[in-house]
C-alpha cells in the first residue's frame, strides 16, 4: 500500500492506490423547543428553560455546526407544531441543513414546515400511529426529506421499546424492528434518541446504536447521552452512526463546537474540516 | 361500629343539571368553584389536616384564593423577595448549634429516596457538614424504580432506618380509610408523620429536617414565618379523640381485633416525650429556596436518581412522587373528592416555579387529570381486599371484604360532591374546569 | 443598487433557503414563474429538489423551458442547483428517459448503490463531502463561481442521481463518493451548475453565492 505518503486521509480507505471517501460524520446541534424557548431536560423530563433558540442556533452556526435539529416538545400536547416562526428566523442567518420535528401529523404539516424553511421533517408519534404517513411524505417530497425519530427506552429484556409523545407514552413496538420497517416504508434517515441516556451526559447507548445500525442502509443519527468528547469518539468509532446529535454539552457550554471538531480531527475521525 | 356495607349506587338526580341552586356540598367545601388565575388550582383544594381527627363528617379547610391569586402562588411570589442569603445564614447557625463534635448522627432526614429527600440529606451532609440519619416509612407497594432509587440513595452515602409496618394491619387500615374517607394514603401519612419524632426521641437526635413547608401549597401563611412545624401535626395528647382511618381507637380494638402493637406505629408521638427530648422540626424550604425541578436535577447528577420510565396515570410528570403504587389511587381519590387530580398538583407547582406557563398547565390538566389508574389497579384492589383467613374478625366487619373495580367505582361515586360533578349521558363530568373558565 | 437575481419558481424545491442565501450575500431576489421575467433577468438561479421528470414537467407546463434557454443564450450568469443542475443536461434516466434543457451535453444517471469495490453503501449520497478539481483537469477555479474556495472544502450534498458530463472540460469540481467521482460543479461560459446546495453549505456555499452575485 505504500506510495510513500504519510497518514491515510480521514474518511478514506485504501483500495489499491485509490483512496475512497465517504461523506463526513456530521456534528449536529439538537434544540428542543417549548413555546419561544430552548429547553433541556434529563430523560426528557424536568424541562428547563435555557433561552432564545435563535441565539443558540446562530452561535452554533458561527462555530461551524454541520446541521441543526429542532424538536417541538409540546407539539403533541397542543396538537400542533409551532416552530414555523423559529425556523423562518433561523434560515435567514443559518445556512446549513435544518430538520424540524414535533407534532407533524400529515403531509400538509410537512409541506408547511418545508415551506417555512426546513430541509427535513422528523416524525415519530404520528408515524407510530399511522406508518403510511412515512411513505406519503417520502413520495411527495422525497425520502431525503423524511427523518424518522425514534425515542428508545431499554425494556429490561435486552431490547428497547419505542416511546412516543416526547417520551411519555409506550407503544409496544421493538425499536430495531420498527427502524427496519420505517426504512422499508421510505424513511431517509433515522434519528435515534436513547431516553435512558438523554440529558445524563453519561455517554451514548452504544448497544442501541449497534443494534439499530446493523439493520439500516440509511443514515443513522445518534442522540442522547453525550457528556464528554470521548463519548462522541466512542459512538463514531464503535458503531455505524453517521452523525451525532449534541444538546446538553453545547447548551450548558461544556464544550464549544470548535473544540469538539478539533478533538474529532485530532483523533482521526472523518468530520468536516473548516 | 356498624358493619361497612357494600357501596350503594348514588341517586343520580342529585347530579343532574336541573338541580342547580340546590346542589349538595360535601366536606364543607366552598360552594362556588373558582380557580387561581396564576396557577391551575381551584379553591376546593384542602389544606393539610390533622389526620388523627379526620372522620367522615369532618369539614375541610381549603386554600384561599383572594384577588384571583391563591395563597400558594402568593407564597411563591414572596419567595422571590426573600433574602435567601440571610436564610442560609440562619441554617448555618442552626447547623452549627446541632452539629456533632465527634461525627455521630446529629439530625434526622425523613424520606424515601425520592428527589426531595435525596436533595435534603445530600446537601445537609456535603454542603452544611451535618451527619444526617435517614429514616423511611415504607411505601405500601414499592414501584421497581422506587426501590432502585431508595437503594441508590443509601449507596450515595447514607445510613437508613426503614420501618415497614405489619403488612396485614397496614392493608386493613388502608382499606378502612378508603371505605370511610376515600383516602388510601392516610395510613401511610399517619405512620410517616410520627415516625421521625419517635425516632428522634428514641435515638436522642432532636433535630429533624423536612423539605418544603406546607405553606408553599396554601396552608396558613403564618406557618411560613417560622421554620418549625406546629406540634399539632404530629403529636396528640388525648387518645380518646384519635381516629385512624376515620375509625375510633376503641372500635379498632374491639371490632377489628387490633392490638396495641398493631396501632402503635400509627399513633402520634407522645407530646411529653417530644417536649422532654426537645425535638424540633425544621423545614429546609424555609432556609433554602425550594425548586422541585432542581431537586430532580440534583438527585440525578449527584446520586443516579432515575425518573420513572413511564408517565404516572393522571399526570405528565415522571419525577414527582414515584415510589409507591398506591399513589395512583391517592391522586385519583383527590380528583373524585375535590375535582383536583395529579396533573393539577404537578402543573400548579411547576407554574409557581416558572417551569411552565399557565397555558401549558391548563393543557396538561385537560389532557391528563383524573385519568383512571389502570396500570396497577388489579394489584391495588387485591391489596385492599381483606382476607377472611388472614383477618377473620376484621373481615366480618365488611359486607364485602374483597374489593374490586366495581366496588371501587361505586364507592367513588359516593364521594363525589354534587356541587362539583354532574352525570351527563352516563358519564361523569366536572361542572367546573380551569379551561372552561378561561 | 443591489444586484438583481431571479429565482425560478416551478413548483419544486426549497425556495426560501435559496432566497435567504442570496439575500444574505447582498442580492435583491425575485421569485417568479413568469417566462418573460425569467428571460429578462440579470442573473438567473434554477433551484430544485425532486425527480428529473417532475422538474422538466414543472418547467414545461409554465412555458419556462424556452424562457430559460433564451436567458442562457444571452450570456448572463446562470446557476442551476441540485435538480436545477441536472436539468441542464440532455437526458435524465430517473423513472424512464426524459429530455432535459440540453444546455450541456451529458446524461443524468443513478448514483451507484455500491462502492467501487462492490460493497453496498447508502443512497442517496447525503452529507458533507469534499470537492476538488478533477484529476487531469486544467481548469482553475479563479474567476469562476468557485473563486476563493479552498480545494477539498466540504459542501452539503443530497441526491440519488448525478450528471455524467459529455464534455470533460465542463467539469469544474467533483466529489468522491466511495470511490465514484460525482460531478459537483459544472461550467460552460456563463452557465454554472452545482449538484450540492450552496445555500446549505455554510460559509463555503455563501462564498459561491457571493461570487455568483457580485463577481461574474
Amino acid at each position: 500500500m505504500g506510495n510513500g505518503s504519510s497518514a491515510i486521509p480521514r474518511g478514506s480507505r485504501i483500495d489499491g492506490a485509490v483512496r475512497i471517501y465517504m461523506p463526513k460524520t456530521r456534528l449536529i446541534a439538537r434544540l428542543d423547543i417549548k413555546g419561544p424557548n430552548l429547553i433541556k431536560g434529563i430523560h426528557l423530563e424536568g424541562l428547563r428553560v435555557m433561552g432564545d433558540p435563535q441565539v443558540y442556533a446562530q452561535k452554533y452556526y458561527a462555530e461551524g455546526v454541520d446541521e441543526i435539529i429542532y424538536i417541538d416538545s409540546v407539539a403533541s400536547l397542543y396538537g400542533r407544531n409551532s416552530l414555523h416562526d423559529i425556523i423562518s428566523r433561523a434560515v435567514r442567518k443559518v445556512f446549513i441543513p435544518i430538520t424540524v420535528g414535533g407534532g407533524i401529523r400529515s403531509v400538509q404539516d410537512a409541506a408547511e414546515m418545508l415551506r417555512a424553511g426546513a430541509d427535513k421533517v422528523a416524525i415519530n408519534t404520528a408515524a407510530v400511529h399511522r406508518p403510511e404517513l412515512i411513505t406519503e411524505i417520502a413520495r411527495r417530497f422525497g425520502s431525503q426529506c423524511v427523518t424518522l425519530s425514534i425515542q428508545a427506552k431499554a425494556n429490561g429484556r435486552g431490547g428497547w421499546e419505542v416511546y412516543t409523545e416526547n417520551g411519555r407514552e409506550h407503544s409496544g413496538l421493538d425499536v430495531v424492528e420498527w427502524a427496519k420497517r420505517t426504512q422499508d416504508l421510505g424513511a431517509g434517515e433515522i434519528l435515534l434518541t436513547s431516553v435512558d441516556r438523554e440529558g445524563t451526559q453519561k455517554g451514548f447507548d452504544l448497544d442501541l446504536l449497534r443494534a439499530v445500525g446493523g439493520v439500516l442502509n440509511i443514515p443513522l443519527v445518534a442522540s442522547g447521552g453525550m457528556g464528554t468528547l470521548q463519548h462522541m469518539e466512542e459512538a463514531i468509532v464503535a458503531t455505524k452512526t453517521d452523525a451525532v446529535a449534541i444538546a446538553s454539552v453545547l447548551h450548558y457550554g461544556k464544550h464549544s463546537l470548535s473544540d469538539i471538531r478539533a478533538y474529532a480531527l485530532a483523533r482521526g475521525l472523518n468530520v468536516r474540516e473548516l | 361500629m356498624n358493619k361497612i356495607l357494600y357501596p350503594q349506587s348514588v341517586d343520580e338526580k342529585k347530579y343532574s343539571d336541573d338541580h342547580l341552586g340546590g346542589l349538595d356540598v360535601k366536606y364543607g367545601l366552598p360552594r362556588k368553584v373558582t380557580f387561581c388565575t396564576k396557577c391551575v388550582i381551584s379553591n376546593q383544594r384542602p389544606n393539610s389536616a390533622v389526620e388523627y381527627e379526620h372522620r367522615e363528617d369532618t369539614k375541610k379547610a381549603t386554600i384561599v384564593i383572594d384577588g384571583g391569586v391563591c395563597d400558594a402562588c402568593k407564597a411563591a411570589e414572596a419567595k422571590h423577595k426573600t433574602d435567601w442569603a440571610l436564610r442560609e445564614k440562619e441554617l448555618v447557625d442552626l447547623c452549627n448549634r446541632y452539629r456533632s463534635k465527634n461525627g455521630s448522627f446529629d439530625c434526622i432526614v425523613s424520606g424515601s429516596g425520592g428527589k426531595d429527600s435525596f436533595f435534603q440529606s445530600h446537601i445537609l451532609k456535603y454542603k452544611f457538614g451535618m451527619h444526617p440519619l435517614t429514616v423511611t416509612w415504607a411505601p405500601h407497594i414499592y414501584t421497581d424504580w422506587g426501590w432502585k432509587n431508595f437503594q441508590a440513595w443509601i449507596h450515595s452515602g447514607f445510613d437508613n432506618y426503614l420501618y415497614t409496618p405489619n403488612g396485614r394491619v397496614h392493608r386493613l387500615l388502608t382499606r378502612l380509610a378508603v371505605d370511610k374517607l376515600f383516602h388510601p394514603f392516610q395510613a401511610f401519612m399517619l405512620g410517616q408523620k410520627s415516625y421521625s419524632p419517635k425516632m428522634a426521641c428514641l435515638l436522642n437526635i432532636p433535630l429533624i429536617f423536612y423539605g418544603e413547608n406546607e405553606a408553599e401549597y396554601g396552608n396558613p401563611t403564618a406557618d411560613m414565618a417560622a421554620p418549625t412545624r406546629e406540634w399539632k401535626y404530629f403529636t396528640h395528647g388525648d387518645q380518646s379523640k384519635i381516629y385512624l382511618s376515620g375509625v375510633s381507637l376503641s372500635d379498632l380494638r374491639e371490632d377489628f381485633g387490633l392490638k396495641e402493637c398493631d396501632l402503635d406505629p400509627y399513633m402520634p408521638a407522645d407530646p411529653q416525650r417530644v417536649a422532654d427530648s426537645k425535638v424540633e422540626v425544621h423545614y429546609l424550604g424555609y432556609y433554602l429556596k425550594w425548586h422541585p425541578q432542581s431537586c430532580y436535577y440534583y438527585a440525578v447528577e449527584n446520586g443516579g436518581f432515575q425518573a420513572s420510565p413511564e408517565r404516572t396515570p393522571g399526570t405528565y410528570s415522571k419525577y414527582n412522587s414515584i415510589d409507591d403504587k398506591i399513589d395512583d389511587l391517592h391522586y385519583y381519590t383527590t380528583f373524585i373528592k375535590f375535582g383536583i387530580g395529579r396533573a393539577t398538583y404537578d402543573a400548579a407547582q411547576e407554574i409557581r416555579s416558572s417551569d411552565i406557563t399557565r397555558e401549558e398547565g391548563v393543557a396538561l390538566v385537560k389532557k391528563f387529570d383524573g385519568e383512571y389508574p389502570s396500570r396497577f389497579a388489579d394489584e391495588l384492589f387485591r391489596y385492599l381486599s381483606v382476607d377472611e383467613k388472614e383477618m377473620p374478625q376484621a373481615s366480618k366487619m365488611f359486607e364485602k371484604p374483597v374489593m374490586d373495580k366495581e366496588y371501587f367505582a361505586r364507592l367513588a361515586d359516593n364521594f363525589r360532591s354534587p356541587h362539583l360533578w354532574r352525570k351527563v349521558g352516563g358519564e361523569w363530568k366536572l361542572r367546573h374546569t380551569s379551561w372552561q373558565q378561561d | 443598487m443591489r444586484p438583481n437575481v431571479v429565482v425560478v419558481d416551478y413548483g419544486l424545491g426549497n425556495l426560501l433557503s435559496v432566497t435567504m442565501g442570496l439575500e444574505h450575500c447582498g442580492a435583491e431576489v425575485e421569485l417568479t414563474s413568469e417566462p418573460r421575467k425569467v428571460e429578462k433577468a440579470d442573473r438567473l438561479v434554477l433551484p430544485g429538489v425532486g425527480a428529473f421528470k417532475d422538474g422538466m414537467e414543472g418547467l414545461r407546463s409554465r412555458g419556462l423551458v424556452e424562457a430559460t434557454k433564451a436567458f442562457c443564450d444571452t450570456g448572463r450568469p446562470f446557476l442551476g442547483i441540485c435538480l436545477g443542475m441536472q436539468m441542464m443536461f440532455g437526458v435524465g434516466e430517473e423513472f424512464g428517459l426524459h429530455e432535459g434543457l440540453n444546455l450541456l451535453p451529458g446524461k443524468v444517471i443513478p448514483v451507484p448503490a455500491t462502492g467501487v469495490d462492490g460493497t453496498p453503501h447508502k443512497v442517496p449520497h447525503l452529507g458533507w463531502s469534499e470537492i476538488s478539481s478533477p484529476i487531469g483537469s486544467t481548469r482553475i477555479w479563479g474567476g469562476t463561481v468557485l473563486d476563493g474556495v479552498a480545494p477539498k472544502s466540504a459542501v452539503y450534498f443530497v441526491h440519488s442521481y448525478f450528471a455524467s458530463v459529455g464534455n470533460n472540460s465542463h467539469l469544474l469540481a467533483e466529489a468522491d463518493y466511495d470511490g465514484h467521482k460525482l460531478a459537483a460543479v459544472v461550467n460552460k461560459d456563463n452557465l454554472y451548475g452545482c449538484q450540492f446546495h450552496p445555500e446549505k453549505s455554510g460559509t463555503v456555499g455563501l462564498k459561491m453565492l457571493d461570487n455568483f452575485i457580485n463577481r461574474l
